[in-house]
């Protein structure tokens, strides 16, 4: 053991490869396929999410939801409801305070046009008022008896449309931080951006192509729909349970909403069942049950069905059009994106998302001059927000798509082109937006494709007219990133804080405390690796000890693929701040004059971590005993706390090969073979790595053949009424088989990131739907501009195409 | 107008007297009192959704769970019988379908998942009255006969007699489907079953079932030709089998057939499918479904 510790310290002397090699070998906990902690609560369902929070005296809540996507209440009576024993609120009763429910970006930066409860509902499904009674039937049929008048309006669902002069507005006023600003052509935000010149750099182009993309809107389907337990306590204070990706984010707008000091406000970490994006922002549902409680003074549970969920939350459709310019060589000259976000009804922080499409967009390719304007346009429809990948599965499919079409015109091999223009190593890479950006210090893209290429056998590939027969095969490939994080040197417009706390205990056991939501990839498993790890501490012996607002400090949010590279680091920081005192007092103990000289290792047999001096056996202390020291002997808690603020946003590359099978008479399309490769840096948990990419792949797979939100054009309803029958997601069956699924981890170490690491959850995702697509073009050589892909459009293709 | 306030699929909220009859004739009795204002209840899949989505409200709910003479299934000289009652997995488990019918099996197999199918049960399939309900194909191909039953007795009606529309049936309020019965598939048919959905697990956008006997040089002796999810109700394409009956099996007769079937079918656009996609999809499947059923019979 201690030679290997030896050999560790000799390998970051030398090349990059050779260390994430040796690094693998020399990890105790790190990079190792371990049952994670949380494994067996959850396959024997233990674990207790939102919805398990019983209480004393619990009273259950229902929404009463607008049925119109845009109207006015004139009147409301909910006599009969209170008559039934319901506590009733409505829009008169909650604080006229407009906020924005997302709290990730700093404040000048942050739209605000949301209430609780609203007259005036402006997407089917905004909540008008809430009950609250003895059981949820009760609740229910409370509801059904309160009596509404609607002035029905016509709704706008088109956000082109929308953006037409003349058409009515959704809002007329909102706020822009404390500013009051004026809505124009139901423009909820908007960005510009230029950068060189390319109107020069189209002239310079031996090519230019322009072409416009326009995706569907897909909803989370995350497993656990969202809700929340509050209960009130004596002081004035709450204490709330609710699935949230971020606990500390929730007080704020709690406080920033119904004034309560954020001291009185608790909330509590719990797992959740999926995030995808759907609970950065907090959830209605939580807010109201806020009112519902503090009206009630009792406990109140507001779990939505399936059905208000998919009324609830959505991810952005985006249309965009992109120009883009080359020399014959394919060195691309000039890029020119405009974009229309159709956010639905409210905002939920649009305005970074035109950020970040603009950032996706100059880091996937340097484009040299880059021209961008971005639009986020109201429309009758449920609110968007971020859907794992926040625009960048949906930026990666048309700039893929469009660099693919591109080579062709240019006779060269997409693979080629994209190397030649790709962001690579050294450059400078845009995390979340124009203002957070760092220096690409780990790049692992063309290992990926070289081990991708012969994986898929891309030489062998043929032409779409050299493929015959009723089902044609064909091979796509697309390539990407995501960031890790949202840091970097400088303070932008997005806040990038997490918080750690690492406790020793006199057993030697030891607490790791944090306020990060584990979405259920596994994030602090990794944590407590990295814990591990660092302190030498057996990994048994770290317990991810549950946690609370008022027992930690400010994390922002599990989002932006952040879990493990940023709170993974909080995480080793304060572990290295412990284990720099527990050497202090262990040097003290064992008379070693310099803490330095000494070493900790897990003891696995002892259950211990244990300090001692090389070459020196008479020197050994176990941790738990250099604890009981330091307390018996009033010394003091070996515990210390970080905030940590990361100083860069390292991308995640990923790379997808995908074989696909279209059946040219039905329009089925089926995937056939998958390599998807990444580059992780240092893989804490390689096994959940290659979990989140086969659900990476999924979530894409989906979005390219099959999802999309469809409301009636006249009427704003959601056309499924929101019931999952008729909103599919792919299941195991309808994916290739695991054989027919190959990981490939590049051998790659990012040195910000905690032993290596970087983030993974986005950038699992973000490449398919272009691979899908350019395997779907491969195999039929037809080009589709519109998402979902569906065997109706392929077949109405094919018919076209034969005349 | 959808009220999301009221439609959901977890609270329900409605108030119902539930019975829970052991016999036949209880569940008669029960019936022949409360009629038109009761419900069959079976395995729930389709039922319980519904009165959560408040598109039925019965005010009385009769359970079959305890009702065990409509769990069987049964060789007898006619047929295969099988009652109503029978959940679709335990079909799907019995050697007796999987050999003897296993058009009827491939379908089954195809539908939902393990979880709703341990539920779900044969007759309430046919009883909901989806036109995509995966079961009515397989058994109009088999000229499957269905007994009926009610406070007057017992009837048998063809299977292409009993769907109305979507949601109906010949079934009066006051009666019960409490067995099918498949006649022995004679010696040398071959059959198929195909489905097209969005997903795996999930509603058809069309299905198709065939049944087929050849002849000596390939005539066909007897063909029959069902599908689902492309009109009002499950249909059978009788102008297709007609052309069919007496014809050498080739390709050109198969081409032709194919195109009568995207003739009789009266598919419509939703949330799944467009008509147009149907419409196509009917003929592609005629076809493919009949030379899987052919080439069953070669393989013999």
């Amino acid at each position: 053991m201690n030679a290997s510790r030896h050999y560790l310290a000799k390998a970051y002397f030398v090349g990059r490869r050779l260390i994430s090699e040796i690094m693998t070998q020399v990890f105790r906990y790190v990079g190792k396929k371990l049952v994670r902690v949380d494994g067996y609560t959850k396959v024997t369902g233990l674990e207790k999410f939102t919805i398990d929070i019983q209480l004393p005296g619990m009273l259950y809540g229902r929404i009463l939801r607008s049925p119109y996507a845009h109207a006015i209440v004139k009147e409301i009576d909910t006599g009969e409801a209170e008559r039934m024993g319901a506590v009733v609120v409505t829009f008169k009763d909650v604080p006229k305070v407009p906020f924005n429910p997302r709290l990730v970006s700093i404040h000048e930066v942050t739209y605000r046009d949301w209430l609780v409860l609203t007259d005036r509902p402006l997407y089917v499904g905004e909540p008008i008022a809430a009950v609250a009674a003895e059981t949820e039937e009760k609740a229910q049929r409370a509801l059904e008896a309160i009596k509404v008048k609607y002035e029905v309006l016509e709704p706008i669902l088109d956000p082109l449309e929308a953006m037409k002069p003349g058409k009515p507005l959704l809002h007329k006023r909102i706020y822009l931080g404390d500013k009051e600003v004026e809505v124009k052509n139901n423009i909820a935000c908007e960005l510009r951006y230029k950068e060189g010149d390319p109107d020069r750099g189209f002239k310079e182009s031996d090519i230019v192509l322009e072409r416009v993309y326009r995706t569907n809107r897909r909803y989370h389907m995350q497993l656990e729909p969202r809700g929340a337990v509050c209960r009130p306590e004596p002081d004035g204070g709450i204490t709330l349970w609710t699935t949230t990706q971020t606990i500390h984010n929730t007080r704020i707008l709690i406080n920033q909403i119904f004034g309560i000091p954020i001291s009185k406000i608790n909330v509590v970490r719990l797992p959740i069942g999926g995030g995808f994006g759907s609970s950065i922002h907090a959830n209605m549902a939580t807010l109201i049950c806020v009112a519902l409680a503090l009206k009630a003074r009792r406990p109140v549970k507001l779990i939505y069905t399936r059905e208000e969920d998919m009324h609830d939350h959505v991810g952005f459709s985006m249309i965009f059009r992109i120009k883009g310019g080359a020399k014959k060589d394919g060195t691309l000259m000039a890029g020119e994106l405009e974009t229309v976000v159709d956010v639905g009804a409210h905002q939920v922080q649009p305005y970074p998302l035109l950020g970040c499409l603009l950032g996706w967009f100059v880091s996937l390719y340097k484009w040299r001059n880059v021209r961008y304007v971005g639009r986020a346009v109201y429309t009758n429809k449920v609110p968007a927000c971020a859907i794992r990948g926040f625009g960048n599965p949906e930026l990666h499919w048309a700039v893929e798509s469009f660099l693919d079409e591109l080579a062709e015109e240019l006779g060269m091999d997409p693979i080629d082109l994209k190397l030649k223009n790709y962001v690579g190593l050294g450059d400078v890479f845009w995390g979340q937006g124009p203002t957070v950006r760092s220096v690409i210090r780990s790049d692992g893209v063309k290992e990926l494709i070289k081990e991708g290429a012969k994986l898929i056998g891309w030489d062998k590939r043929l032409k779409p007219s050299e493929r015959k027969g009723t089902v044609r095969r064909g091979v796509g490939f697309a390539r990407g990133f995501h960031t890790s994080g949202t840091g970097g040197p400088l303070s932008g417009h997005v806040i990038d804080l997490s918080w750690a706390l690492v406790k020793v205990n006199v057993d030697g056991s030891v607490e790791y405390i944090t306020p990060l939501i584990d979405h259920g990839g596994g994030t602090l498993f990794a944590h407590a690796k990295i814990v591990a790890e660092e302190l030498g501490v057996p990994l048994s012996k770290v317990r991810i000890v549950p946690s609370d607002t008022h027992m930690t400090g400010y994390d922002v949010c599990t989002h932006a693929s952040r879990g493990v590279y940023v709170g993974g680091e909080a995480a080793r920081r304060a572990a290295a701040k412990v284990k720099k005192k527990l050497l202090e007092y262990a040097a003290r103990i064992l008379d070693v004059p310099n803490p330095e000289a000494l070493r900790i290792e897990p003891d696995e047999e002892l259950s211990q971590g244990v300090i001692y001096v090389e070459g020196a056996p008479e020197k050994r202390i176990t941790v738990g005993e250099v604890a009981r020291i330091a307390w018996q002997k009033n010394w003091g808690s070996i515990a210390e706390l970080v905030s940590y603020r990361a100083t860069n946003c390292p991308p995640t590359f990923t790379a997808y090969f995908v074989e696909v099978e279209v059946d040219t008479e039905t329009g089925v399309v089926r995937p056939v073979k998958v390599v998807a490769g990444a580059d992780v840096g240092t893989p804490i948990n390689p096994d959940l790595v290659a979990g989140q990419l086969h659900g990476g792949f999924v979530m894409g797979w989906s979005m390219a053949i099959l999802e999309d939100v469809v409301h009636d054009p006249k009427t704003g309803e959601l056309m499924n009424k929101g019931f999952i029958t008729d909103y599919k997601i792919p299941t195991a069956t309808d994916i290739p088989p695991v054989d027919d699924f190959i990981v490939i981890l590049a051998k790659t170490r990012e040195p910000t990131g905690p032993f290596g690491a970087k983030g993974i959850g986005e950038a699992a995702t973000n490449p398919v739907a272009a691979a899908v697509a350019n395997a779907i073009y491969n195999a039929i050589g037809i080009r589709f501009y519109e998402l979902p892909i569906t065997p109706e459009k392929i077949l109405k293709a094919l018919k076209e195409r034969r005349g | 107008m959808v009220d999301i306030s009221r439609f959901n699929t977890h609270i329900l909220p409605v108030r119902f007297e539930y019975f829970a009859p052991e016999t036949l004739d209880e569940v008669i009795e029960l019936l022949k009192t409360y009629g038109e204002e009761a419900k069959i209840l079976a395995g729930g899949t389709d039922l319980l959704v519904k009165m959560k989505q408040r598109l039925a409200s019965p005010k009385y709910v009769i359970s079959l769970r305890k009702v065990k003479e409509l769990d069987f299934i049964e060789v007898g000289d006619d047929g295969i019988h099988i009652g109503a009652a029978t959940k679709l997995r335990r079909l799907e488990r019995s050697d007796v379908i999987r050999r003897r019918l296993p058009v009827l099996y491939e379908a089954i197999k195809s539908m939902a998942s393990v979880q709703v199918r341990n539920m779900a049960t044969i007759g309430g399939n046919l009883c909901n009255a989806s036109p995509a309900a995966d079961t009515a194909p397989p058994l109009l191909v088999l000229d499957a006969k269905l007994k009926i039953m009610g406070p007057e007795g017992a009837r048998v009606v063809p299977i292409d007699k009993f769907f109305l529309g979507p949601g109906k049936t010949v079934l009066k309020p006051t009666e019960l489907l409490t067995e099918i019965i498949v006649p022995h598939p004679k010696e040398g048919t071959g059959t198929a079953f195909i489905k097209v959905s969005r997903v795996a697990m999930d509603l058809a956008k069309v299905n198709i079932a065939v049944a087929l006997r050849l002849g000596s040089g390939d005539v066909i002796e007897h063909v029959r030709i069902a599908l689902g999810a492309v009109a009002p109700t499950p249909m059978r394409a009788y102008k297709a089998e007609e052309f069919l009956l007496g014809k050498e099996f080739s390709e050109e007769n198969i081409v032709k057939a194919a195109e009568i079937v995207s003739g009789e079918v009266r598919p419509i656009t939703d949330i799944r499918s467009t008509a147009e996609y149907r419409r196509e999809l009917s003929k592609v499947l005629t076809k493919r479904a009949l030379k899987i059923a052919y080439e069953r019979i070669r393989m013999r």
